[in-house]
């Protein structure tokens, strides 16, 4: 009868066979997750610059005499009949935002007070609200820079 | 061989990177803050967002922590983060306050803009300790006037406007006396500075620095968070050093007070001497002033020197009605005080009360129909203000002092 192979033969993977392959798929693995960690580190997003333009809408949305508070841009846009004016409510003291009162403007950390053009009244304070740069574009939205 | 050893060293890198990945996994997220005074994001409300905001004075998103408590802003270990911080939890002791606290625009700035708080309190008697170390001295012979030669550090003054400041201060050194009672008294009585730890036990409980009074922490156990700064600052506070017991000049001991105070009257002082009703009713800080409790500038030899509230500054006398002053500049202290402690609504035109050195009592303003009223700083209460002038007082114009007042109005006990 002739010889068939054997049920029981034992596997081709011997002892040696086997750690190689065991070293090689371990070397491997770390090298994939070392790989991988450093890869994460330099292709890790950075962090994009501030926005510092933003569109405010119409323009008539600001009727004459208002005074709009824009939270997000930490600024105020008065309208006057001289024209548009942003004012940043960041507080030139200690960078506290202020609030509106019934004389302008007040800091609620340390009491600088400013009149309703954000000229300073009262310190700590020693310098006016910051005035920041309003464009009207041609389609009659205006634009406030915060930069 | 070397076939092991690349097995072993892939082996260790492997479980190097797992674990890197657990430990990363299992760190906290973190709570990213950037403060608009500094520009710079800091990472501690990771773990104290629950704290709260220490005063409306530093809102926590324009101060961040850092700038007060310093510390490491990025790390998201505790122990990395909280290792280069000043003064541990206590940002204000007087070793560390100027990288704290200081600053032109904040607590070290020049004097003619009341912001030189911190170069004020280094001289006052609290921090110097010089009025009780002179005494001491003096009367054990080690030196042969009341004149103050030490502080609890040496100091140098930066100004002289009274005639009775001293120059300079030199620290008082114990291992340079040999005499046994001054010796107990540096080992037993140097508990009620700004710059020393409080005795131990509730009542005693306070921070050192400008904690030490601007965080009421009496009565609690200062082992819990204390996360406060305030202008309205209560008496048992004060009571943290004053009129919680003497010092036995003979053993060189302090002595606890051993009566048990029912009331706020028993309470307020130990039971001696005489007080009338504004005197233990109201707050200390109600009638001491500033530049009284946190020094002028100046260096002095003893609290007596200092200007103190007189029964007159306030009631004055039957010829002359207090002084006042109406307020007209939008930069008087005054109104910056008040805006601290709204317990007054001040506004220019406003009058109040001055001390003689023109220090400002704002929280007592004239009302409309001339008199005067007191509103307690603490708590808001009201109180009208009685003056001497134009009453039927018997007082003699040239006895000023409260024992005369006090033979009238003291309180009974």
């Amino acid at each position: 009868m002739p010889a068939t192979p054997s049920s029981d033969k034992k596997s081709d993977l011997n002892r040696r066979d086997f750690l190689s392959l065991l070293s090689k798929t371990l070397i491997a693995v770390s090298g994939m997750l070392g790989l991988g960690g450093v890869l994460r580190f330099f292709t890790a997003p950075a962090e994009e610059p501030p926005q510092t333009r933003f569109d405010l809408g119409p323009a008539v949305n600001y009727p004459m005499g208002s005074r709009t508070f824009i939270n997000r841009e930490q600024a105020v846009i008065l309208h006057s009949p001289q024209g548009f004016l942003a004012l940043s409510t960041v507080c030139p003291h200690l960078g506290c935002l202020v609030n509106p009162d019934q004389d302008g403007f007040a800091c609620p950390c340390h009491g600088s007070r400013y009149d309703k053009n954000g000229k300073v009244m009262r310190g700590p304070s020693k310098q006016d609200l910051n005035e920041l740069r309003l464009e009207e574009n041609p389609s009659g939205e205006l634009i406030i820079y915060t930069d | 061989m070397n076939r092991l050893w690349i097995t072993l060293a892939s082996v260790s890198l492997l479980v190097a990177l797992l674990a890197a990945a657990w430990t990363y996994a299992r760190s906290p997220q973190p709570v990213a803050l950037t403060p608009s005074l500094t520009g710079q994001t800091e990472y501690c409300l990771t773990c104290h967002g629950d704290l709260p905001e220490i005063s409306s004075s530093h809102p926590v998103n324009i101060f961040g922590c850092v700038s007060c408590h310093g510390g490491e802003r990025l790390a998201l270990d505790a122990d990395l983060a909280h290792s280069t911080m000043r003064g541990g939890r206590n940002p204000s002791g007087l070793t560390v306050v100027k990288a704290s606290c200081g600053g032109d625009l904040c607590h070290s700035g020049v004097p003619s803009e009341d912001r030189d708080h911190i170069q004020r309190v280094l001289t006052s008697l609290q921090s110097t300790y010089a009025g009780a170390i002179s005494q001491v001295l003096y009367t054990y012979g080690a030196q042969p006037d009341l004149t103050a030669r030490y502080g609890i550090f040496a100091l140098q003054a930066e100004q002289i406007s009274s005639s009775n400041s001293l120059s300079s201060l030199t620290t008082f050194d114990p291992g340079s006396f040999s005499n046994a009672p001054i010796l107990n008294f540096a080992e037993n009585c140097l508990n009620c500075h700004l710059s020393s730890d409080p005795l131990p036990g509730e009542v005693y409980a306070r921070f050192s620095g400008c904690a030490a009074c601007h965080t009421p922490t009496s009565g609690e156990d200062l082992n819990q968070e204390f996360h406060q700064l305030t202008t309205a600052i209560p008496y048992n506070q004060c009571d943290t050093c004053h009129n919680r017991g003497n010092y036995d000049l003979r053993e060189m001991e302090f002595r606890p007070r051993n009566d048990q105070p029912e009331d706020r009257l028993h309470d307020y002082y130990q039971p001696i001497a005489q007080f009338t009703q504004c005197e233990w009713e109201l707050d200390c800080v109600d009638c001491h002033t500033r530049k009284e409790a946190m020094g002028d500038g100046n260096l002095y030899s003893n609290q007596g020197q200092v200007e103190y509230v007189r029964c007159y500054t306030c009631h004055g006398t039957l010829n002359q009605p207090p002084l006042t002053r109406t307020i007209t500049d939008p930069n008087d202290i005054a109104l910056r005080q008040a805006f601290l402690n709204p317990v007054v609504d001040l506004q220019q035109g406003d009058n109040i009360l001055v001390t003689e050195k023109d220090e400002p009592l704002w929280n007592i303003r004239q009302q409309p129909d001339g008199s005067f009223e007191l509103v307690a700083k603490v708590n808001g209460t009201k109180y009208p203000l009685p003056l001497v002038t134009g009453s039927a007082c018997k007082q003699k114009p040239d006895q000023q002092e409260s024992k005369y007042c006090h033979a009238c109005h003291a309180v009974e006990r």
